[in-house]
């Protein structure tokens, strides 16, 4: 048989897709949350999943078994994102503002300690109970912002984890995480009393 | 304000990334500090609450069916993709052990021709020198005289006109010791031959004049059997085999005047 080598490769890629499926498609919802979170309408959503998971499928021989396949499908998905037009568009927006509020590298110091919730937990309650309120003030954060608590707080990803899926240092996921919390708290102070609750189900 | 802890620190309290020394001196400072602990309980509050309100947008069903899909097209087309390469791949090895195969086959039959010709070659020039040296014994056992008896080379020639069918020519100038006795019409390999019997001193010399066959002796190589020094030569018409138990030098002194001999007139087939 070492005559025929290409024998022996043959069955591999039936189970290599198998694999994958089974690795991926567990991914879908949390990959499709992101990626609505990213382009904000539901055709867009689809085209970066259905590009992300190709883009996966066709890679996947280079993922070594064993590491964090969930990290290496939000990586490539937040690739495709930014190479994206509207990925492109916001990350642009997203520098020059980046700059206004402070550098990343020398985050923590620049987070005012003022800015930490010195409220009671019940005033906090209440506030965050207003789901369409923080909602509405997610989407008001920046993309890198947004993108770092959604894999923090939704998808509970350890900072080790974000600082590979966004190619950025441990230290930039912390102060990123600091500026996206105190954002948060800011807007949710600032709209509390306009704020209604009417928005509390699934989008889709 | 710079005893509590910094924002950064509570939400890696929040986040579960604080271990160890840290975690410790964390619950140390929070057990004694109710403003800090109010703050962490917020960012806990504030993390589960992103956390319901981050889970927001649920992928159509046909989406999945979609990517299934997707990907059995995929591992369909990667598999022709392979299987096309594949086929080519083996398409060329074929090709190329065709080939390897041809060349062998190809040098294996000109191996066994050429060593069937080497071997008819060796078989010939082993009866040749056989031949040779049989027929000089025969003439020195003989003892008779030679056909056509002279010294003398303008005599000996013109009496092979009609014996053989090519012509030769003798040297005119010979050692002092060196004397051509006469010559016999004589076959070798069934082929008619022109000896020519030569004296130097008391030993005899048989030179056989032929014309060329493929048990062509090699020019100047020396050969001895049974005591017997065989040499001798070929032109592009002819055969010479000179035999004798003289010195070797001598003998192939004799056949290099003989050879030099044929540069004027070669031997011509009649």
């Amino acid at each position: 048989m070492a005559l025929l080598p290409w024998k022996r490769a043959v069955p591999k890629s039936g189970p290599q897709t198998s694999m994958f499926e089974d690795l991926a498609l567990p991914l879908l919802p949390s990959l499709y949350n992101m990626a609505m979170w990213l382009c904000r309408n539901p055709a867009d959503a689809e085209d970066l999943v259905q590009e992300t998971f190709l883009k996966a499928l066709r890679g996947f021989a280079l993922f070594e078994p064993g590491t964090n396949f969930k990290a290496w499908s939000f990586r490539i998905l937040r690739n495709t994102y930014l190479t994206s037009r509207s990925g492109l568009a916001a990350m642009r927006t997203v520098s020059l503002e980046d700059e206004l509020e402070g550098r990343d590298d020398l985050g923590p110091r620049l987070v005012p300690e003022a800015a930490i919730d010195r409220q009671t937990p019940e005033v906090n309650l209440m506030r965050l109970s207003d789901q369409a309120a923080l909602r509405a003030a997610m989407e008001k954060l920046t993309p890198p912002l947004l993108e770092v608590i959604l894999l923090c707080d939704v998808e509970e990803m350890k900072y080790r984890e974000i600082a590979a899926v966004m190619e950025i240092p441990i230290g930039t996921v912390m102060s990123r995480i600091a500026r996206a919390r105190t954002a948060l708290r800011e807007m949710l102070r600032v709209n509390a009393p306009a704020s209604t609750s009417n928005d509390g189900g699934t989008d889709r | 304000m710079s005893d509590h802890l910094s924002s950064v620190t509570l939400n890696a309290l929040a986040d579960g990334e604080l271990i160890g020394e840290q975690l410790v001196r964390v619950n140390e400072h929070l057990a004694e500090c109710a403003q800090c602990t109010s703050s962490a309980l917020a960012q806990s509050l504030l993390k589960s609450a992103t956390a319901r309100a981050g889970q927001r947008y649920a992928p159509a069903p046909e989406l999945r069916e979609q990517l299934a899909r997707l990907a059995a097209q995929e591992g369909r087309r990667a598999q022709a993709s392979y299987y096309r390469v594949a086929w080519g791949l083996r398409s060329y090895v074929w090709a190329a052990l065709a080939a390897v195969l041809l060349v062998s086959v190809g040098l294996f039959v000109q191996y066994r021709v050429q060593r069937a010709t080497d071997n008819a070659r060796l078989a010939s020039y082993t009866g040749l020198v056989t031949e040779v040296c049989d027929q000089h014994i025969a003439t020195l056992a003989a003892n008779s005289p030679p056909e056509v008896i002279s010294s003398d080379r303008h005599t000996v020639k013109p009496w092979f006109q009609g014996k053989i069918p090519f012509s030769f020519n003798l040297p005119q100038d010979l050692p002092g010791d060196t004397a051509l006795d006469g010559a016999n019409l004589t076959y070798l390999h069934s082929q008619p031959t022109a000896q020519l019997l030569y004296s130097i001193g008391k030993h005899r010399v048989s030179v056989f004049v032929q014309q060329r066959s493929d048990a062509a002796i090699a020019n100047g190589v020396m050969v001895n059997r049974t005591g017997f020094n065989l040499t001798g030569f070929h032109t592009d018409d002819l055969e010479v085999v000179a035999v004798s138990d003289v010195d070797p030098a001598r003998l192939a002194d004799l056949a290099e005047r003989i050879k030099k001999a044929q540069a004027g007139v070669e031997g011509k087939p009649k």
